[in-house]
């Protein structure tokens, strides 16, 4: 899970690191909000790099200037997402701008640390040989000594501030289970202290259950995370890729659901949500469904729903069971259905949907034609 | 290291076996064809499944039925635990469906298996096949045509449907190989190069890849740097879906433009590989290609 700068910020103060005081503003109802000294830097909250080249991160020195970039900022739209939050925090000033960073490298198994004297930039972009980095083995001594080495290769004041940060990140990195723990930038004050000026972090939701810390944050801000939330909760991968969407998806694996929505755009359809319900994992329960047919329910403008699944284990018949079970549960759900389904028991699986008037195709091409005749 | 070839004569144990996704599989990988000689489960008090002797580790199992190959279907908290007890047994050819372990486990543990050379195909794949001889998983039988086609995928139920839509074509398999959708795996796409590019019976390879990492990248400048002189064909999951957001599988997440479609198309057509928009495009082009292709 992608962290929000202001959840990772708040969680690596919670690990005795100095962050610019900050606050969240979900509003533009600034004055009730225990605001920083001016003048601020408000950043808008959203899981995606590129900020600062799209205007999303701006200066203020009087409070109406803040609340008029809080206002602009608010529901602004940005690679198809649109910004929730805010957070207004102290300008760093008088700070040399550097960067480091802990990230996994999958193929030696290992984290790379990675150090320069002048982040604040694509860093990328900057001359290799301005970067100092190195693959460890992912367990805190080689970490910290590897940060060691590689800060002592900066001069004064920077190598001191790198050491000491790399030192506290990597326990960090290490006990918190990060995949990504990247600062950019780390303002180094002339007195070697230094401030996480950017926070980026992502975490491995599949630890989870042994982070009790991470888990509290998650479920004190489920409505910013809803994906990982839901994950969490109802054991499904549901994402909405397109709050405007028109069709909703009931489909399993990763794979093949997101391949389905690439299709169904290309085809000029407007797909509302991602979904790997796992049918190998309902158990006879169709409470599952029922979550997700509500969910699925909640966009205003879905007309159709299909469902694709491809049961290489799993038995159809079962399945076409607990969905039209499912389907009687959530009657607001109001919008016609069309179901592929290949794979074990199909004949079974048509009777019951037969019931509900629901037809079933095996061609995925000849389903989105029944779709596309919805839209006509 | 180098994947072993499978076949019926491969000694597979089960870790896990007792457990309700253990025995089906179990179960399912006999009818194929696959020679499970054994199992392995904590429970002291079962000595068998459906016929299957039950050790109660695998340097008991090992010892005892000379398994070779390991399929583990345990769970995600327990799956570091259980490699361990496999490599130490001398296991050389783990397969681990499990989905959800944790990454700094899986950093750990593909340490491991380097280290004592030993191939593990996992985490969270469907497994793997020689289709119409033996499966180490539980690929679907509807979609194993027994053929020259070199199948490696970071997503089941996508595979699947290819090759579904493939055997429905007359075009079957020579290896399956899920490499699962995690960040952090035991055996990545390039790792597979050398395999594919030196198996007599894979005349093509068909990549199926997704967003986020950097597997389909790397992939290509293996497949350059080896001269691959096989048609490679390509389907990447995932060009529509938004930044920032894990896509079910932990692995395919994009954040800026780390893990694009993008670059992994262009590295791949780079490397003279045939990436292929939809699902329909791949299997016309791997149809003609199966049609026109000199026959030895």
């Amino acid at each position: 899970m992608y962290l929000l700068e202001h959840d990772a910020k708040t969680l690596l103060a919670h690990h005795g690191i100095a962050v610019p005081r900050g606050v969240l503003a979900e509003s533009d109802a600034i004055d009730t909000l225990a605001l920083p000294p001016a003048p601020w830097v408000v950043k808008a909250q959203i899981a995606a790099g590129g900020r600062g080249k799209a205007g999303l991160i701006r200066t203020a020195r009087s409070e109406a200037e803040l609340k008029s970039h809080v206002r602009d900022l608010l529901g602004a739209e940005y690679k198809s997402k649109s910004v929730r939050a805010c957070r207004i925090e102290a300008q760093v000033t008088g700070a040399t701008e550097a960067y480091l960073s802990f990230m996994l490298e999958p193929v030696a198994a290992g984290v790379r640390v990675m150090m320069a004297a002048q982040g604040g930039i694509d860093i990328e972009a900057s001359a290799p040989d301005a970067i100092q980095s190195a693959v460890v083995a992912p367990e805190l001594p080689a970490l910290v000594a590897c940060g060691t080495e590689l800060a002592g290769k900066f001069p004064p004041p920077i190598a001191a501030a790198l050491k000491d940060a790399a030192q506290k990140l990597a326990a960090i990195f290490i006990e918190a289970e990060l995949s990504l723990l990247e600062i950019n930038p780390l303002f180094v004050q002339p007195d070697g202290t230094w401030v996480a000026g950017d926070a980026k972090i992502v975490t491995d939701d599949d630890a989870l259950s042994r982070q009790p810390h991470l888990r509290a944050l998650l479920a004190s801000r489920a409505a910013a995370y809803a994906e990982t939330w839901r994950k969490l909760e109802h054991g499904c991968d549901y994402v909405v890729v397109d709050p405007a969407g028109e069709i909703g998806l009931m489909t399993t694996g990763a794979g093949l659901s997101m391949m389905l929505i690439d299709e169904l755009r290309a085809a000029g359809l407007k797909p509302y949500n991602f979904l790997d319900v796992r049918t190998g994992g309902l158990r006879g329960d169709e409470t599952r469904l029922v979550h997700v047919l509500e969910w699925i329910a909640q966009g205003p403008r879905v007309r159709v729903l299909l469902v694709n699944i491809f049961a290489g284990i799993t038995d159809l018949g079962e399945f076409a069971r607990l969905l039209v079970k499912a389907f009687a549960r959530v009657p607001q759900l109001k919008v016609p259905v069309v179901a592929r389904l290949i794979g074990n028991n199909l004949d079974a699986a048509r009777a019951f949907l037969a019931a509900r008037d629901i037809p079933v195709v095996t061609d995925l091409g000849a389903a989105l034609e029944i779709v596309r005749r919805h839209f006509a | 290291m180098t994947l072993p070839r499978i076949d019926r004569a491969t000694r597979v144990m089960v870790q896990g076996v007792t457990g309700r996704a253990g025995r089906m599989h179990t179960q399912l990988m006999r009818a194929y064809g696959t020679n499970i000689v054994g199992g392995v489960s904590p429970k002291r008090d079962v000595s068998d499944v459906d016929g299957v002797p039950v050790f109660i580790s695998c340097r008991d199992a090992v010892a005892a039925t000379r398994a070779t190959a390991s399929v583990l279907f345990v769970g995600a908290a327990q799956l570091l635990g259980a490699i361990e007890d496999a490599v130490q047994a001398g296991a050389t050819l783990l397969v681990t469906p499990t989905e959800g372990m944790p990454i700094h486990d899986a950093l750990r543990a593909r340490r491991l298996v380097r280290e004592a050379g030993v191939m593990w195909i996992g985490a969270s794949t469907p497994g793997m096949a020689v289709a119409g001889t033996a499966k180490l998983g539980f690929l679907p039988e509807a979609s194993l045509l027994p053929g020259p086609l070199g199948l490696m995928s970071k997503s089941g139920t996508l595979s699947y449907e290819c090759g579904f839509r493939l055997a429905q074509r007359g075009v079957g398999t020579s290896v399956w190989i899920g490499v699962g959708g995690d960040p952090v795996k035991g055996t990545r796409f390039a790792e597979l190069v050398p395999f594919f590019a030196a198996d007599t019976a894979t005349e093509a390879l068909l990549v199926i890849g997704e967003i986020g990492g950097n597997e389909e990248e790397e992939l290509a400048a293996a497949l350059a740097a080896c001269g691959f002189a096989k048609p490679v064909f390509a389907l990447i999951a995932g060009r529509s879906s938004p930044e920032g957001v894990t896509m079910g599988h932990a692995g395919a997440l994009v954040h800026g433009s780390h893990g694009a479609y993008a670059d992994k198309r262009a590295a791949l057509e780079q490397a003279g590989a045939t990436v292929c928009g939809s699902l329909d495009e791949a299997t016309s082009c791997i149809a003609a290609w199966h049609a026109a292709r000199p026959r030895l």
